[in-house]
């Protein structure tokens, strides 16, 4: 693909990923065809900041995990009032980590 | 999510669940010390509340007292019993199992129908916390 509309890509879409996960991502997509512009155009991440307000917000019960597709663990907090409150704090740190991750799982999924 | 991470947080959890429920059951008269937040801070039920007292309800055999309490605490128990057995049997055989159960379930679960039963249900378990004053 060309160079200038990788770039761009990566300018607009760099905060929905990890720094670590840049790289593959910009390689990966230098290498994919022409055709596949459009898909890459259109492709949905979720917001990490937007996770993060949920997580505050609604942490207790799990909401966060959900919204980011995590429904296993987001039952787990649901049914153990988070994790005794002591995994909803925890969350609050790791939950905009999570989001990216989940993003580069969107990719790969459509990519590779 | 990878296997070695669930297996781990898996094990931390139920660790840390049994070492809470034995905490409770050690000091169950003096009710003191409470860890939800919503509790703390707004005064109404979450919906997991009461889920301990419900769970050690079951340990006396009290089926039906734990189920009027919250329902919620047969579930917790179940999988509190079951998980971590589970979990160890796969490490010990190097399989993948639980792991492959739990990205099944994920999958069902969120099938639109059935999730907005379980939201519901979940809201009315909820409202039935806040109407029991637990």
């Amino acid at each position: 693909m060309d160079a200038q509309k990788v770039d761009m890509f990566m300018m607009t879409n760099a905060k929905y990923f990890e720094g670590h996960h840049l790289n593959a991502i910009r390689e990966k997509l230098l290498s994919l065809d022409e055709s596949k512009w459009g898909l890459v155009q259109t492709m949905q991440f979720k917001e990490p900041t937007t996770s993060l307000i949920v997580s505050l917000l609604g942490g207790q019960l799990g909401i966060d995990r959900f919204m980011i597709g995590d429904t296993g663990m987001g039952v787990g907090k649901l049914l153990t009032c988070g994790g005794l409150g002591i995994w909803a704090i925890i969350d609050w740190f790791l939950i905009m980590g999570a989001t990216r991750e989940k993003n580069m799982e969107t990719f790969q999924n459509a990519f590779y | 999510m990878t296997r070695n991470k669930l297996y781990s947080l898996l094990l931390i959890a139920c660790l840390a669940g049994f070492i809470y429920l034995f905490y409770n059951i050690c000091t169950l008269q003096s009710q003191t010390f409470r860890v939800c937040i919503i509790k703390n801070v707004t005064g109404y039920a979450c919906p997991s509340c009461g889920t301990t007292r419900a769970v050690t309800l079951l340990l006396d055999g009290k089926i039906t007292e734990s189920l009027l309490l919250n329902p919620f605490g047969i579930v917790v128990a179940i999988a509190m019993t079951i998980f971590p057995f589970w979990v160890l049997i796969d490490i010990i055989l190097k399989k993948e199992s639980f792991f492959r159960m739990y990205k099944k379930a994920e999958t069902i679960i969120r099938k639109p129908w059935l999730a907005s039963i379980l939201i519901l249900l979940a809201l009315l378990n909820w409202i039935w916390n806040i109407y029991k004053h637990l």
